[in-house]
């Protein structure tokens, strides 16, 4: 009852951050918060609760942020269906990217390093093909109004992406509640030993990238229509991968709230390095790069470990 | 965005806290209170990341503009006001520029001047616009920069179409100059949206004037190895080569065609990163020799510009175009300024649409803007000749004169 008040509290309080915050900065910074908390939450329900790290999950991001573009610029689709799109075509390519690791074993670092290699092709398709603009990229055209999932100021963004913020827990959470959830715990935890105790995990693994592969494309899509352009780049580079997969192992893999926590403490690390370390080019990088590598020495189960940990010794000291 | 920029030392500012002390005892209070508020100009350039070195050049030239507006008095109109530089970095991504404008803005930029990339021009016009604050590209030739009807928006330098145009213009009339020796053409270009973009217009535009493109090769960033590539051109043997790529995969590139020997009958660049560039002649200058480039430059027959080009080399900078178009960028903010005479948004932007500058160091008419665009703004062809770079067209701005075909150039 008082985990569901404090979530409820919680939702309160981010519907009312727009009223709260007039900085614009601040606004656009909690949409990016809240953006990579979706994605990293996707990669959580394949690297968190499957156990099965992904460093290419550019690929499905890429795949989404292109079928919103190319489809809203050559045939008018509606950006709000273009994310559901996108999530089909993220969801999409997980499948067959799935189909053909799983399909052949590949587990650990050999799936780790075939996602890189596949979002790597299609990035190098992206930059051949001419529907993708090729190496230009795609400029999706300044029209301002909702229905173009254009708004004059961040309040508009910032709703659609706590609206996606809130899908992405509501899955984590029923995801955990599942069956399959369990099913994908247990492959984590000893993949032949939940063969052997019947788990088809063939299929709980393809289950579990293409939600997590669809998550990711609409993140995507909402990418393209915030920032109006993409580039293969911007879409299938490794940076990208990397600042997913980095959001759930800071914030905790495998929980609920570990995405979220760590999208919000990875970029306020960011811009208070940014904001620490004055006008010399790169030191703030360095910064940024040192404090990841402290927290993920000290904090091997993320921030979300850290906290329970705490509240374990709190309730300790309580009973005492 | 990352710091204040200004020239004042902890001992400056004691000094001046004292000797206003002193001045305030004397009854004088008024002259202080006369200052008038510094104006906030964001510097806006992605001084991290793969674009850094040109982001670094970038923010000298606007800082040396800034300082030399500061020195001779500030802007008259508001009382000598001075320029004060908020320093910000794109760290190379458009999602990152544009969240460096809402720093901006709420640090009360009264105007910006960058970005350099056209990526990151397109996210950060957009943003400057959300909130009235004028937007002064530097470079960003993309078309799409100054096409979308920002108001906000004003790209000093030439688009991408112009500076095709006249590359084309100018080859032709070398060509014809010399008899007409070169009828093919290989392209080879960089993955990304400049050597794309560039070949693609390059592949349209080439065969309608008798040009015969052999072949297109498209190259990843980074490509460290060109031997293969230098192969197929000797395969191929073109008459012309057309290289568009950034710096360090042109002089590769160059250095390869050199150590094996590939003689074109010219290397003629569009954008070229290394061709009209001093750190590519002091490094490499046989590879460099008659490298031909259609790019941005400066007009070597002004005092200002070589002024600039010596004050430039004295802090031990290349004199690259990063470095004259943003300082040209700053001058046409004061400017803008000194006819606004206020630091409001609007009154900025009404101003720099109205801007006929002349006084900046390109070879530039006076400044109009149409839609956002400088229709004034034109690039030169620059030659390697000498061990200099010459500007070899237009020939109202030419330092030198055509070498073509280029003799062999001996490794």
């Amino acid at each position: 009852m008082n985990a569901r008040l404090v979530m409820a509290a919680g939702l309160a309080a981010a519907l009312a951050v727009p009223y709260l915050v007039r900085s614009d900065f601040w606004l656009g910074f909690l949409i990016t918060v809240l953006l990579f908390a979706v994605m990293g939450m996707a990669w959580n329900i394949l690297g968190g609760y499957a156990g099965q790290f992904s460093f290419g999950h550019a690929a499905f991001f890429g795949t989404g942020a292109y079928a919103a573009a190319v489809l809203h610029i050559g045939f008018g689709l509606n950006p709000w269906l273009g994310l559901a799109v996108a999530a089909l075509a993220g969801g999409l390519v997980a499948l067959v990217i799935g189909y053909l690791s799983f399909r052949y074993g590949l587990r650990g670092s050999y799936f780790a390093l075939i996602t890189l290699a596949f979002a790597e092709v299609l990035r190098i398709l992206a930059n051949w093909a001419e529907f993708t603009g090729g190496g230009v990229g795609l400029y999706v055209p300044l029209k301002v109004g909702i229905a173009n999932l254009q708004f004059s100021g961040k309040t508009g963004y910032y709703y659609v992406a706590l609206g996606f913020a809130v899908l992405s827990l509501a899955v984590g959470w029923a995801l955990e509640h599942s069956r399959l959830g369990a099913q994908l715990m247990a492959i984590r935890e000893n993949e032949d030993a939940a063969q052997a105790l019947g788990v088809d995990t063939f299929a709980c693994k393809l289950k579990a990238i293409a939600l997590s592969g669809a998550l990711t494309g609409i993140g995507g899509g909402f990418y393209t229509h915030y920032y109006l352009y993409i580039d293969p780049g911007i879409a299938y580079g490794p940076g990208v991968s990397v600042e997913i997969l980095l959001v759930p192992i800071i914030g905790g893999l495998g929980t609920v709230f570990g995405p979220l926590l760590g999208s919000a403490v990875l970029h306020g690390a960011g811009e208070l390095a940014r904001r620490l370390m004055g006008d010399a080019p790169g030191l703030n990088l360095i910064f940024y790069g040192v404090l990841l590598i402290v927290m993920v020495r000290f904090m091997p189960e993320g921030l979300m470990g850290l906290v329970w940990r705490l509240r374990h010794r709190w309730r300790r000291v309580a009973d005492a | 965005m990352t710091r204040k920029d200004s020239s004042l030392s902890r001992r400056h500012v004691l000094a001046g806290a004292a000797a206003g002390a002193a001045v305030g005892s004397l009854g004088l209070p008024a002259i202080l209170g006369a200052q008038p508020a510094a104006i906030k100009v964001g510097i806006l350039h992605p001084v991290t990341g793969p674009l850094s070195y040109s982001g670094t050049q970038a923010r000298a030239g606007a800082q040396m503009a800034i300082e030399e507006i500061n020195a001779a008095g500030g802007i008259k109109s508001m009382g000598g006001a001075r320029l004060e530089a908020l320093l910000a970095d794109a760290q190379s991504r458009p999602d990152v520029g544009a969240a460096e404008v809402e720093k901006l803005n709420e640090a009360g930029a009264a105007a910006i001047v960058g970005p350099f990339a056209s990526g990151i021009a397109l996210a950060t016009t957009q943003a400057a616009a959300r909130h009235g604050i004028p937007h002064i590209v530097d470079v960003g030739v993309v078309d799409q920069v100054v096409t979308r009807g920002l108001a906000n928006t004003f790209r000093f330098g030439p688009g991408l179409k112009t500076i095709v145009d006249t590359a084309i213009g100018n080859l032709i009339k070398i060509n014809e100059g010399a008899g007409k020796p070169a009828r093919t053409v290989m392209i080879v270009h960089e993955e990304s949206a400049f050597g794309s973009g560039m070949a693609t217009t390059l592949n349209a535009e080439l065969p309608k004037h008798g040009f015969e493109i052999v072949e297109t090769i498209k190259h990843a960033n980074p490509t460290r190895d060109f031997s293969n590539i230098v192969l197929r051109v000797q395969a191929r043997k073109p008459d012309l080569l057309i290289p568009s790529n950034y710096y360090d995969e042109y002089v590769l590139f160059a250095r390869a065609l050199q150590q094996q020997r590939v003689a074109p009958k010219a290397i003629y660049s569009i954008l070229g990163g290394g061709a009209s560039s001093y750190k590519f002649l002091k490094e490499f200058p046989q590879a460099a020799s008659y490298v031909m480039d259609c790019n941005h430059w400066f007009d070597p027959r002004k005092a200002q510009a070589l002024a600039l080009k010596e004050k430039t080399e004295k802090r031990n900078l290349f004199f690259t175009y990063e470095v004259f178009l943003n300082y040209s960028c700053v001058y046409l903010l004061a400017d803008a300024l000194e006819r606004a005479g206020n630091a409001r948004r609007d009154a900025i932007t009404a101003a720099l649409a109205a801007s006929t500058l002349d006084r900046h160091v390109m070879p530039y008419g006076p400044t109009r803007f149409v839609n956002g665009q400088n229709t004034g703004a034109q690039p030169v062809t620059t030659q390697i000749l000498d061990r200099d770079i010459k500007v070899i067209f237009p020939l109202a701005f030419a330092s030198g004169n055509v070498v073509y075909p280029i003799p062999e150039r001996l490794g």
